[in-house]
């Protein structure tokens, strides 16, 4: 009954993922719960999904993360699954850049492991380093509640995810941004026009629908054109290995960047 | 999370049965023993035989039951929620099925083994209510002159609105027997109900015990599924009726590769937006393709003793339920 063509659209759809007929192929054709031990699995968080699944995944996440703004679980699930073609362009533009390029070598984590705390604390006033672990202990945040990277299908791509995550809170540091609401979707807009990510540009338009009347004319009237400025005039914030900048005056890199000074300070913001 | 590995089972019973036993059991011991020496062949038959599937995945014996356990332990909070999701509600309908073929009377005796969250031992409880209530309602009719004891008794309320049945839900797992507490409580479920924490394949109690055991959904997550039949067949009384509701094979072709698509595709989907659990859920739906077919499955039924073993096929084949009496 169903045409010829839709059966094999369908079939494509699916093909990733069909763990009862077992077809060899990718990766991602080899029965699921076979590879338990990494044998199909391309880094060992992943799981192989088809394209209906991204989508349902996508669709899923993206209410899911309206609904309850405290998944920040399904904002995750919501980049990884919509950004295929964006990290691909990211990538690229890593591997054009010296530091970048690095980074995709070396493969850097920012984690409470990899960072030497102590070091970070010795470190003078001002530095990238010493403002960042301020900034972690004033808004009492960790480096490591980002969740791993599980349905991007191309392991340097799901590594380009991950950096794009830990760096995230340097973002914070560098525009100088707390983390409520109101400085998480400025942070949005900024890394939107930086990444261009589906799931940022999402954030982005839909994150200030929560927010109160006056909030949002704050956002809309100053802090918006701020975020939107610099990140055009910055260049692209995942090519800098921060870990070799710890020592770099958090001034001097905003120089180096274009980040101007935020419009207002945080607290003149009104309550969102 | 490391899996527990000693087991401790206490029965909270109302009424009488206060027996504690404290029960400890070592890993290693009881999966393969072959009761022969052991030579180097038997060695490699013996490392095979402990192997066993927990979804598609092939796991040795001891890990199942800690797996089994920590998928429980994750799901229990978003379980009810999650059944409603998955099956649109039916899941619901397929309970009270289970319950009209069960047809319990007031003074029934329930086992209800992996009853975990309590669907079915509040369904047992509303049925014999109401058909005590119904009872006495036509008695009331039937005879208007009650004799003064009677009426006495309704004043002082002292009458046993289940009219003596009781419903004990047994689970392995102590996250979902929170969870069927904290819904009992919350819906006002006392009388006639008792939890027990405790192992299909080692049931603590006695012989004879129980007129009728239930298990719904949840002896494909057993690691030895005839021993759980066993300890069925031990613990029911001569008379005794097992009925055990469970995912199953599908009929008809069509529908399977539908039921295929919607399981593999939308179901782990469900599980990670909603309860943020892919891989349990994952497991939830290849465990269910592991469960052996509705005739399989009633002959191990009949040779753990069972006798008028039936099945019924319910929505194209996805669950049955199965039915064998011990006499």
């Amino acid at each position: 009954m169903v045409p010829a063509a839709m059966a094999t659209l369908l079939r494509r759809a699916l093909r990733p993922l069909r763990p009862l007929q077992g077809r060899p192929g990718p990766a991602a054709g080899v029965p699921l719960r076979a590879a338990s031990h990494g044998a199909g699995l391309l880094y060992p968080e992943h799981i192989p999904t088809s394209l209906l699944q991204k989508a349902l995944l996508a669709a899923g996440s993206a209410g899911m993360a309206l609904y309850n703004p405290y998944r920040h679980d399904m904002v995750a699930v919501l980049g990884e699954t919509t950004g295929r073609r964006t990290l691909k362009v990211l990538r690229d533009q890593m591997r054009r850049d010296p530091e970048g390029s690095q980074i995709l070598q070396e493969r850097p984590r920012i984690s409470l492991s990899t960072l030497d705390l102590g070091k970070l604390q010795s470190l003078p006033e001002g530095s990238l380093g010493r403002e960042y672990l301020r900034f972690l202990d004033v808004n009492r945040v960790s480096p490591d509640t980002r969740a791993p990277t599980r349905f991007v299908d191309d392991e340097e791509l799901a590594y380009v995810i991950q950096r794009y995550r830990e760096v995230h809170d340097m973002l914070h540091t560098l525009l100088g941004m707390p983390t409520n609401i109101l400085g998480e979707i400025v942070v949005k807009w900024f890394e939107a026009v930086q990444t261009g990510l589906p799931m940022c540009i999402l954030g982005a338009l839909f994150g200030p629908i929560r927010l109160s009347a006056q909030s949002l004319r704050v956002l809309v009237s100053e802090l918006i054109p701020w975020a939107v400025q610099n990140g055009r005039r910055a260049p692209c914030v995942l090519n800098l290995y921060y870990e070799r900048r710890w020592e770099q005056p958090l001034r001097a890199l905003r120089e180096e960047l274009g980040i101007t000074d935020p419009p207002c300070t945080s607290t003149a913001w009104p309550r969102p | 999370m490391a899996a527990p590995s000693s087991f401790l089972l206490w029965s909270y019973y109302g009424h009488g049965w206060s027996r504690v036993m404290r029960y400890c059991r070592l890993p290693g011991l009881r999966s393969s023993w072959p009761g022969g020496p052991l030579g180097a062949r038997h060695l490699s038959q013996e490392k095979r035989a402990t192997e066993t599937h927990f979804g598609f995945e092939t796991v040795s014996e001891e890990e199942k039951g800690g797996k089994v356990y920590q998928v429980f332990e994750s799901v229990a909070k978003k379980y009810d929620v999650m059944n409603d999701m998955m099956s649109l509600g039916i899941h619901r309908i397929w309970k009270d099925l289970l319950l009209w073929k069960m047809r319990p009377f007031p003074g029934t005796q329930l086992l209800d083994v992996a009853g975990g969250t309590g669907d079915i031992a509040f369904r047992f409880l509303n049925y014999v209510q109401a058909q005590h209530q119904g009872k006495q309602k036509r008695q009331l009719r039937a005879q208007q002159n009650l004799s003064w004891e009677e009426i006495a008794k309704k004043y002082r309320n002292e009458e046993d609105s289940l009219g003596g049945s009781r419903v004990m839900v047994c689970d392995i797992n102590k996250e979902m027997l929170k969870i069927g507490k904290q819904k009992a409580r919350a819906q006002g479920y006392k009388a006639g109900l008792a939890w027990v924490l405790g192992d299909a394949e080692e049931l603590p109690f006695d012989d004879d015990k129980f007129d009728v055991y239930t298990i719904a959904f949840g002896i494909r997550n057993v690691t030895h599924i005839d021993r759980a039949l066993q300890e069925a067949h031990r613990v029911l009384k001569p008379g005794g009726r097992f009925l055990c509701l469970e995912f199953s094979q599908v009929n008809n072709p069509l529908i399977s590769r539908l039921y295929d698509l919607y399981s593999f595709q939308v179901i782990p989907v469900l599980g990670e937006v909603i309860a943020g659990d892919w891989k349990s859920y994952q497991y939830l739906v290849e465990s269910i393709r592991q469960f052996p077919s509705q005739e399989e499955f009633k002959e191990m039924i009949e040779d753990a003793g069972f006798q008028k073993v039936t099945y019924e096929s319910l929505t194209s084949g996805i669950v049955a339920i199965h039915s064998g009496f011990k006499l």
